[in-house]
């Protein structure tokens, strides 16, 4: 077990700098550079811009400039914003604690619809089932903008009273927070509630037809207890792994939602900063995201293998 | 123990298996007592429909099929097929019990061995959480487990098969039902493991007072355990009488294919 | 696992004093068919509109006039966007652009994850262990996150997104052909071809691809499901094809300003969406259910 938790710690380190790397090359390799666009159309001198691009380091080697980089980025210093020439983590921190809430009201909610639905339709059978299964293959087929861009819709011609374009700060007014987070959580959620509920549907089948729950009808228990504590936690485990690899869709998902219903989120800021060219800013979120999905996944996997030691072992 | 006053008889009992693609009859009208206090045992080859023959009893269908029980049930006068659900329940556990052929996924690998002791005893004697503690490191203890109070919080990976099957007899004995019903309880077992687990049913019948269904396929088990033996063979029940007549005598063509499988000591062709 | 019916303790309450239980009928088609064959239908009602968009259109979808925001009327059957272009027109045309990138990347991706899952998957070994590890890094990325980094910095135009798309969706793709190959070329028919001398480049093209066609096949379908959303939603960023050509994401993104005053101009472009998205959704899992493919990841 320990050794398997070092090896899985190992390869998300392994996974992290390939994703640094990529993510700075990626950026960094692109045509037209931050000095270039900054200059925009005037006529600058050439030693003017290269004195420019001296002062921020863009004159080294690729490499190099990669390794001073990263060398700083584990230190928590992502560099100055080329646009504000505020340090990066200031900048991104507070948008990034502004998407953290965002995706997990959006999870919480997916987790509750998808196990609700996947569970209704394991259990109940027959025509629930088939009800929940359309259902979920044209939701999957709604993209999350467009719920977004259609639930502003409504609530605009219907719902006037409603202000939706009006995010306050949680420490404002907390509760005002979470409601202004609701409706773009939800259409964050539907899509990945999907998702939940068929891989909560698969895995309630498949525990279902073990022996063990025979054995628990078989002891005559009530059918709550036999749901709670044999079927559903069991089922538990493919469920968490499966919103946890949802986290990705949420976070990109948040880059839309975000723009949509006007929240200060790193989605937003993250498409700001691509207009402007801000490469140290694009460079720690793309990396910060990117971190997050691939830790996320870790804490994951171990727990997957815990549970499953226990199961097989 | 005498078969004069039988707890259980079944008359006529049908059971189809209703799947979405099929119906197949795997039970064709049986008919068998089982006496307080007596131990029965039901043998026959593979599929001649011995397991549903006993989930019937216990009214369990497999997950993703159906049922279809025709005849009757009676138990204590109770005919158990009429009865509701609910009632069925308290009866499933609490006064009939079964042990499942195989002790490797009949337990719920992620609670411990004493949780899922109590949650039965909880559910049908009414006992406290502590009460309830304290019956299972007792059951865990009558069948064989060593240092059971501590053991109670290992999780089921950590027993052996053998052992296994020892903590699901503990459950099933917890609420001193009336019968036991053990469908092929050694089947996945080391053939050592086989005979403890044979004794410690026997010992358990014998202390408690409760009644054996014993269902194998294996005649060399039944020989030594069972008093009254009904053998049978594509859903019915082909011959049934006192084990020694069976065994010594037997009246059907099958029962005497059945009987030249059992190794015997003394044959060459001794089977591991 | 699909063959569930009804069951379950209470059920069997009733199955016990109903002994009359019969097995339920049964249609003369599977679930499977009717989805292909309707998934079919909607690609096929697709792909007709697509590549005759221009003959089909009413109006030039670049061309204005003055009834801007109009309701729905005998000459404009949706009505008009903000600077009174028929909306019908540019629907109709912006299919063309976003079904043009769809297909043409979700193509590359397919070939260059053949080639990459193949490779991986039939040599193995280190060459193997290269490819996946590369793979997985681009994998760690949340898809839509990389899809904005690159197009963001190649520049949103038609060829860019192609590549980026394709880009993005080639681990997924490798993943999905290297998993049968791995099994498959332990087979004894393999195995056979090879011992006879065969050679390898035959072996894969008369043994190996075949077994993965089925899994490519439903694979495909959702990613291009997929695809559908990225492309919208980039150019529901600003990220799609340059103005002039219509395409569903921007016109939504361009709609969103007045679509309290003509709901039909927002509507139109995500009902559009929705029923491309529907169309490979439903030819996946008609696909997954007659091909008998489990689960693709
Ligand atoms: N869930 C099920 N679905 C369909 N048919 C079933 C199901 N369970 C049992 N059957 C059928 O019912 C018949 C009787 O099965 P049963 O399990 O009672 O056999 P058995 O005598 O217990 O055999 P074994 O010694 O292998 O346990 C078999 O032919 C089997 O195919
Ligand atoms: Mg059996």
């Amino acid at each position: 077990m320990r050794r398997m938790v070092i090896a899985r710690l190992a390869w998300t380190v392994a996974i992290l700098l390939g994703v640094s790397f990529v993510a700075f090359m990626l950026v960094r390799a692109l045509p037209g550079d931050f000095v270039q666009t900054s200059a925009g159309a005037q006529n600058v001198a050439s030693d003017v811009l290269e004195a420019a691009r001296r002062e921020l380091g863009l004159d080294r080697p690729l490499l190099e400039q990669y390794l001073i980089w990263l060398g700083n980025a584990v230190r928590g210093d992502f560099g100055y914003s080329f646009v504000t020439r505020q340090p990066v983590v200031g900048e991104i921190l507070p948008r990034f604690v502004v998407t953290f809430q965002l995706t997990l009201i959006a999870g919480l909610i997916a987790m509750a619809m998808g196990v609700a639905t996947g569970l209704a339709s394991a259990r109940l059978r027959g025509r629930a089932d088939w009800i929940v299964r359309l259902y979920n293959g044209f939701i999957l087929a709604v993209p999350n903008f467009v719920v977004a861009t259609l639930i502003v819709l409504v609530v605009g011609l219907y719902f006037p009273q409603i202000a939706i374009f009006n995010y306050t700060p949680f420490f404002t007014d907390p509760l005002a927070n979470i409601g202004g987070l609701l409706l773009p959580a939800l259409s964050l959620a539907l899509a990945v509630s999907v998702t939940i509920s068929e891989n909560t549907r698969a895995a309630v089948l498949e525990v279902s037809g073990q022996d063990f729950v025979m054995v628990a009808r078989a002891k005559g228990l009530l059918p709550r207890t036999v749901l709670a504590n044999y079927l559903m936690r069991n089922a538990l485990t493919p469920i968490v792994t499966v919103t946890g690899l949802q986290v990705a869709t949420l976070l990109g998902g948040s880059i839309l939602v975000e723009t949509i219903f006007a929240i200060p989120g790193m989605g937003q800021y993250l498409f700001d900063s691509i207009t402007s060219r801000d490469y140290p800013v694009i460079q720690a979120i793309v990396l910060l995201a990117s971190a997050v999905v691939v830790i996320v996944n870790m804490f994951v996997d171990i727990a997957y293998a815990r549970i499953d030691a226990r199961a097989q072992s | 123990m005498s078969k004069a006053d039988p707890i259980l008889r079944v008359r006529d009992l049908t059971a189809r298996i209703v799947t979405r693609k099929e119906t197949f009859q795997a039970v064709r009208g049986i008919s068998f007592d089982i006496g307080a206090g007596e131990a029965v045992g039901f043998v026959g080859e593979s599929g001649c429909g011995k397991s549903v023959t006993a989930r019937a009893l216990m009214r369990l269908a497999p997950e993703g099929t159906a049922i279809a029980l025709d005849g009757a049930v009676d138990f204590h006068g109770q005919d158990l097929l009429r009865l509701g659900e609910v009632a069925m329940r308290d009866i499933r556990g609490r006064r009939i019990a079964m042990v499942f052929q195989d002790p490797m996924t009949s337990l719920n690998p992620v609670m411990s061995i004493g949780a899922q002791i109590d949650d039965i005893v909880c559910r049908h004697m009414g006992l406290s959480r502590r009460e309830a503690r304290q019956r299972t490191v007792e059951l865990l203890a009558s069948v064989g487990i060593p240092d059971a109070a501590h053991r109670a919080d290992d999780y089921p990976h950590q027993f052996s098969g053998g052992m296994r099957q020892r903590v699901l007899i503990a459950v099933a004995i917890s609420c001193d039902p009336e019968l036991l019903i053990a469908d092929e309880p050694t089947t996945a077992l080391d053939v050592t493991v086989q005979a403890q687990i044979l004794r410690l049913l026997l010992r358990l019948r014998d202390e408690r007072g409760m009644s054996l269904m014993l269902i194998t396929h294996d005649f060399g088990v039944v020989a030594g355990m069972v008093e009254r033996v009904n053998v049978m063979y594509g859903g019915e029940i082909v011959e049934a009488g006192p084990v020694e007549q069976v065994f010594h005598a037997p009246g059907h063509a099958y029962t005497r294919a059945l009987l030249d499988a059992v190794p015997r000591l003394d044959s060459a062709g001794q089977k591991q | 696992m699909s063959d569930t019916v009804h069951n379950t303790a209470h059920n069997n309450d009733k199955e016990a004093s109903r002994p009359e239980a019969v097995a339920p009928r049964r249609l003369p088609f599977t679930s499977g068919q009717v989805l292909l064959v309707l998934g079919l239908v909607m690609l096929a009602l697709m792909a007709v509109v697509t590549i005759f968009a221009p003959l089909i259109a009413p109006y030039d979808p670049a061309l204005t006039s003055a009834s801007s925001l109009a309701a729905p009327s005998a000459e404009h059957l949706l009505g008009t966007d903000s600077i009174g272009r028929d909306v019908l027109s540019r629907l109709i045309v912006g299919g063309r652009t976003t079904l043009l990138i769809t297909s043409v990347a979700v193509f590359l991706a397919l070939a260059a994850g053949l080639v990459l899952g193949l490779l991986s998957g039939y040599v193995g070994g280190i060459v193997d262990d290269v490819i996946m590890r590369v793979l997985d890094v681009i994998f760690a990325f949340p898809v839509f996150l990389l899809a904005i980094a690159v197009v963001a910095g190649l520049g949103p135009s038609v060829p860019n997104l192609i590549l980026t798309i394709a880009i993005v969706y080639t681990p997924a793709m490798a993943r999905v052909v290297r998993g049968p190959v791995l099994s498959v070329k332990q087979w004894d028919h393999v195995e056979a071809a090879r011992s006879i001398g065969m050679s390898e480049l035959r072996i894969v093209l008369r043994h190996v691809l075949p077994m993965v066609v089925s899994p490519i096949v439903v694979a495909t379908s959702l990613t291009l499901a997929q695809t559908i959303f990225t492309i919208t939603a980039l150019s529901f960023l600003g990220l799609g094809p340059p103005p002039p050509d219509p395409n569903w994401g921007g016109m939504l993104a361009e709609a969103r300003q007045f679509m309290e005053l003509a709901p039909l101009t927002v509507i139109a472009p995500a009902g559009a969406i929705v029923f491309a998205t529907l169309t490979f959704i439903v030819l996946a899992n008609g696909l997954r259910e007659v091909l008998d493919v489990g689960s693709v990841r």
